[in-house]
């Protein structure tokens, strides 16, 4: 049935490893990007200014509302003309490889939705918690450090899973602007071989091993977060009485 | 450099092509999440069968096309089975064959399969007592299924479902890479033929964030319609494709 010699995968498994590490490079790279970017303009963006909260309806909605594919074509053919306008004359001498592209567009799409979360989170806090934090003067950057963003990451980090395996299945649209990953070396050995069919299959695999993978241990993660939740509610003394 | 990126004359000239990307773009949505949601209900019934073997293999399905990335799915339709001889020979080529049938059937795979975790999540949320008290009432199971857990269901549901169709129709400007010109490869083909970077992308931009706005504007009313009777709204969470926009959050505990 397969025409394929022992030789013959050996090598290609070396191609197809290689193209998986710069995919998981990407994917890694990509979701760093989106979290710090996410987390800044959650937490900036709940200020009160009306401004800033108009720019942010403007800056979901648009990259909520685009595929990230074509952000992704965006910033690879138009990022040097952007760079340029931004940096001037330096900027223009930077050359946008797709590797630069696909983190940068993949970072900024889902820098709006981990936003999202993470608004969501803090404005789903006890108020308390600010206030008693104001109350022992703690200074607010340690606030917002060791108070309010660990107890927003356990409030939002079903979310932040879902948006991690989703990311996951867009980093292979990379490939189209002409990224060497793991989905264009399939499609080299796919190609040659004349096995489509197998080498296809066996990628779908492997992106569904990782995305296993990460679920098992986002769950385990979800547990250690949650040891401090899993008591009943105690009931203050005095709400008992009223 | 102007201020504007935006080649006025050149967007206005690329609108009918646009406009005609876009009627693929639409017409690749408007199928698949038909065939997807015929699909998902059989195998959602089987998913959540207590017999092992219908719930094994449909599980199976929904861990397959819903881990697969869609450009992977629309490879392995495209090129991989082609292979098969059998599919060569048989009265499916006319399917496979052509590149619109091979964006259909990935499409609508994938979308089944997200379908089926909607569903079976928006079942799971009707509360049981309800059901019980139907069949108390000595309805038929039929009739509960259809009257009493799929109204119910199609509520706490809907946001998940939202979520799904958007989602989706972002991810339908995959399929020029099988030579379909939707409203992603006219874009890209006006790129190519301007070297304008950002006239055609943001244009077709334009586009897309409407439809998909449109749809979530239609999605707003069809809820504030199914809902016209109770005042607050009850949400679930939901395991969609996205918990993306719909955030889930712990509700508080209130001592």
């Amino acid at each position: 049935m397969t025409n394929l010699s022992l030789a013959d995968l050996a090598g290609y498994l070396r191609q197809l490893g290689e193209g998986a590490l710069i995919t998981l490079e990407l994917f890694f790279a990509s979701f760093a990007l989106a979290f710090v970017l996410g987390v800044l303009i959650g937490v900036a963006t709940l200020a009160r200014s009306r401004v800033i909260r108009a720019a942010w309806r403007v800056y979901a909605s648009i990259f909520m509302g685009v595929p990230s594919l074509l952000v992704i074509f965006l910033i690879f053919y138009g990022g040097s003309a952007m760079l340029a306008a931004v940096l001037g004359e330096f900027g223009a001498r930077i050359d946008i490889s797709p590797f630069g592209a696909g983190v940068a567009a993949l970072g900024i799409v889902y820098s709006a939705y981990v936003a999202e979360l993470v608004r969501g989170a803090i404005e789903n806090l006890p108020k308390g918690q600010f206030e008693g934090a104001r109350a022992l003067a703690i200074p607010p950057f340690i606030m917002w450090g060791r108070v309010i963003l660990p107890q927003v990451m356990r409030l939002a980090l079903p979310g932040l899973v879902n948006v991690w395996s989703f990311m996951l299945k867009e980093t292979p649209l990379v490939s189209l602007a002409g990224l060497q990953d793991l989905v264009a070396a399939t499609k080299i050995a796919a190609g040659a071989t004349k096995e489509p069919f197998i080498f296809f299959v066996a990628t779908a695999l492997v992106f569904i091993a990782f995305s296993a993978a990460s679920l098992w241990l986002a769950n385990r993660l979800e547990v250690r977060l949650d040891r401090g939740q899993r008591r009943a509610p105690v009931r203050s003394p005095a709400q008992a009485e009223a | 450099m102007n201020a504007l990126p935006i080649d006025l004359a050149l967007a206005w000239e690329s609108l009918p092509a646009l406009f005609d990307g876009l009627m693929v773009t639409v017409f690749l949505t408007a199928l698949p999440l038909i065939i997807g949601l015929a699909l998902a209900f059989p195998i959602c019934f089987a998913r959540m069968s207590a017999r092992r073997a219908l719930a094994l293999p449909a599980e199976i399905f929904v861990v397959f096309f819903r881990g697969a990335p869609l450009l992977i799915l629309l490879y392995l339709v495209y090129y991989g089975l082609g292979q098969i001889e059998a599919l060569r020979n048989g009265p499916f080529w006319i399917v496979f064959g052509s590149p619109f049938g091979c964006a259909i059937v990935a499409l609508s795979l994938n979308h089944a399969a997200y379908m089926v975790e909607v569903l079976r999540g928006s079942l799971l949320a009707v509360p049981h007592g309800i059901v019980e008290a139907s069949e108390a009432l000595g309805i038929t199971r039929r009739n509960i299924f259809l009257w009493v857990r799929m109204p119910l269901a199609l509520r706490y549901g809907l946001k998940a479902y939202q979520n799904e169709v958007v989602s989706f129709v972002k991810g339908t400007a995959i399929v020029s890479v099988v030579t379909i010109t939707d409203l992603m490869a006219v874009a890209n083909s006006i790129f190519e033929q301007t070297y304008d970077p950002f006239t055609p992308i943001l244009c077709a931009a334009a586009f897309y964030w409407a439809f998909v706005n449109l749809i979530r504007v239609g999605f707003t009313v069809w809820g504030r319609w199914l809902s016209r009777h109770s005042a607050e709204d009850a949400v679930v969470a939901i395991p969609g494709r996205q918990g993306l926009g719909g955030v889930v959050v712990e509700a508080k505990v209130t001592p």
